[in-house]
């Protein structure tokens, strides 16, 4: 007895500050209500997740997710709430979740969850959905599903150019890839970087890593960081992540090979967010993607009432992909490198330079 | 085709056994007392998000490691708690701390850094130190399987512990105090657990993220039973898991198929589970548990 009342304490301490703040709040019911549910990576992957926070944050309240900086965009008057599953599991209930309390807009973030949106949002036609990434088609497998918005990127191109610069910038001839996990979307960026460096350099040899086969593959630094010297290792020099957390390893690895006469002797590429100031000096530019336009787009339509469903595709033309130039890299970049990325970049929008997309094949 | 069996190799399994290690012989100390100490994963995580956090704070990889220890011991004295005195049930004791740390962090490092689940990172120069490649916590590990071998063997303390787990009544009828000696034993899994913990947010890596462990905890907990409960024989094992693992990284993009192409990412990834099995089916013969493993001490029954 005396054991269970002890017990009974424990528990009740482990439980009571989850309480008290637990009250029910009372939304603005005339405010229309965004849900967003983010990758296994979470919002603050500094990466991919982390943009469209910065997004939905954007349209929420015109700042920055530090509720402090402008991001240049009106806020939007909406209601947000968001999830971070913590098991691919997690995902269905969360989204049903908002789409059963009458949500206007529910956003899923990556393409796993494509399978689930689609069993979702056939059960709440009336609710707009967006995904990130992927594409959710009807039952006839062909047309895309009316309410159901995909945003995609051409991230190819994209990796093109960061593969031309990389190639600039290389002095081995040798460039790394260190990808999340080992899936098409991934390939696409791995093909657009090799074919870019192989433009400025037809002998340069492009070493490729994945982390890992599962989705714990985006969110193991230290085994990127291994992948990253072991690349390094066999010659290369330039290393580019699409890995969610798993490539900050990877600017780890080239910081601990250090400078020499005040430049790194190792580079790294960031990716989907601007990820030149994680290690200032050692990131020679980033493959960004503007996750955060296409979401606070999304959610503007939906307020104005013009959601459309079916692709919206982002690419080079609408800067929906690119690489960044800013006070954190200027210095590491040559201009002719950045030239020649421009010059590559017009002749991508005007179709006279075609990436292969890895996942078109 | 360039040889895939270099230094590199060997400093690779190192660096990946280390973490390994420090958890592993941390379940020792548990197990030989006869608690299952499935927990370790979760314990490494504490560990890891407290050294990356506290780092950060006070700008020190040590008092980093320190606070992972203390942390990582408190969890494993609640554990410790629930099993010994509670008699609860030791795996799904362990479970509940697993579980409490797919969350704690999340929530933790929102209330301190306005994020869901990791740190900030950390300059190189507070990350824990390294000698010739390797960091101090390496080496530390390798004096640490000796220690381990001598206390366990050649001291009191570790006849009375591995007696207190194997046959807890006759120990008792000797006048040892048993669940004293299971806490003694949890609570230090906790304190080496935590050091495993923090070897991968500030040794490793500079950042703490969530679920960073990636299941190291479990590969740890298989060394130990792979190594008999044996102090020697489970660093091997985690060295035979490290060298496996730095072999799917070195071999990456570099293995060749006959026909000249790359050898598929998903058949190299399949390597550590592959030895795994076949080291456990074919080579290790029966490995006998700590023979009152899991079994609550009661004075009365």
């Amino acid at each position: 007895m005396k054991q269970t009342a002890a017990l009974t304490i424990i528990v009740l301490a482990l439980i009571a500050p989850a309480c008290r703040r637990a009250r029910y709040v009372e939304d603005d019911t005339s405010k229309v209500h965004v849900g967003i549910v983010f990758d296994i990576g979470g919002k603050d992957d500094r990466s991919f997740n982390a943009a469209a926070w910065r997004g939905v944050k954007c349209a929420e309240s015109g700042t920055l997710p530090d509720g402090k900086t402008s991001c240049d965009k009106p806020a939007l008057g909406i209601v947000l709430r968001d999830v971070e599953p913590g098991t691919p599991n997690s995902i269905e209930p969360a989204m049903r979740a908002f789409a059963e309390r009458g949500y206007d807009l529910v956003i899923g973030v990556g393409f796993a969850q494509a399978p689930i949106m689609q069993v979702v949002a056939r059960d709440y036609p009336d609710i707009h959905f967006a995904i990130i990434d992927g594409v959710v088609f009807a039952d006839d497998g062909k047309t895309p599903m009316p309410n159901v918005a995909g945003l995609l990127f051409k991230e190819h191109e994209g990796s093109y150019l960061v593969g031309m610069i990389a190639a600039k910038t290389s002095r081995t001839g040798t460039l790394g890839f260190v990808g999340g996990m080992d899936i098409p979307l991934i390939r696409r960026f791995e093909k657009g970087y090799e074919e870019g460096a192989k433009a400025v350099n037809p002998r340069i040899q492009v070493l490729q890593n994945y982390v890992g086969v599962t989705d714990a593959a985006w969110n193991n630094p230290g085994k990127g960081k291994e992948l990253s010297l072991a690349q390094m290792d066999r010659g290369a020099d330039v290393i580019f992540t699409a890995a969610g957390n798993s490539g900050l390893g990877a600017f780890d690895a080239v910081e601990q090979a250090g400078m020499q006469n005040g430049r790194a002797t190792h580079f790294v590429i960031g990716v989907d967010s601007n990820q030149n100031m994680v290690k200032p000096g050692f990131v020679l530019t980033s493959m960004v993607k503007r996750v955060d336009n296409a979401v606070y787009d999304i959610v503007k339509e939906v307020v104005e009432g013009r959601f459309k469903g079916g692709f919206h595709v982002y690419g080079l033309e609408s800067e929906g992909v690119g690489y960044v130039i800013d006070q954190y890299n200027r210095d590491l970049v040559s201009p002719d490198a950045i030239r020649e990325a421009e010059d590559a970049r017009k002749k991508i929008i005007s179709g006279q330079i075609k990436v292969t997309d890895a996942m078109a094949q | 085709m360039r040889s895939i069996l270099t230094l590199s190799l060997v400093f690779s399994t190192i660096r990946l056994a280390t973490p390994l290690v420090w958890a592993a012989i941390g379940g020792l100390y548990s197990e030989r007392s006869g608690v299952i100490n499935i927990a370790l994963e979760g314990l490494m995580l504490a560990g890891a998000f407290t050294a990356a956090a506290t780092t950060y704070y006070t700008h020190s990889p040590w008092a980093g490691l320190g606070s992972a220890m203390l942390a990582a011991a408190f969890f494993a004295f609640l554990l410790a708690i629930v099993c010994i005195r509670f008699k609860a049930n030791e795996v799904v004791a362990g479970t509940g701390i697993n579980i409490l740390f797919l969350g704690l962090p999340a929530v933790l490092s929102g209330a301190l850094f306005l994020s869901s689940g990791s740190t900030p990172q950390l300059p190189k120069d507070e990350l824990l130190p390294e000698v010739a490649q390797l960091s101090v916590v390496s080496l530390l590990a390798l004096l640490l399987v000796f220690v381990t071998q001598y206390v366990l063997y050649r001291t009191p303390f570790g006849l009375r512990l591995r007696s207190v787990g194997e046959n807890p009544e006759a120990a008792d009828a000797a006048g040892i105090r048993v669940n004293r000696l299971r806490y003694t034993g949890v609570v230090l899994s906790g304190v080496l657990a935590g050091i495993g913990g923090a070897y991968l947010s500030i040794g490793q890596s500079s950042l703490f993220t969530r679920n960073m462990t990636a299941g190291r905890g479990f590969i740890a907990l298989a060394a130990l039973i792979f190594g008999k409960w044996r102090p020697i024989q489970t660093m091997l094992a985690c060295l035979l898991f490290g060298f496996a693992d730095a072999l799917t990284i070195q071999m990456q993009g570099v293995a060749k198929l006959p026909s000249g192409e790359d050898v598929p990412v998903q058949f190299i990834q399949m390597i550590p589970y592959v030895v795994t099995i076949v080291v456990l089916a074919g080579f290790i013969g029966h490995s006998r548990a700590p023979g009152a493993l899991g079994v609550p001490y009661d004075k009365e029954s």
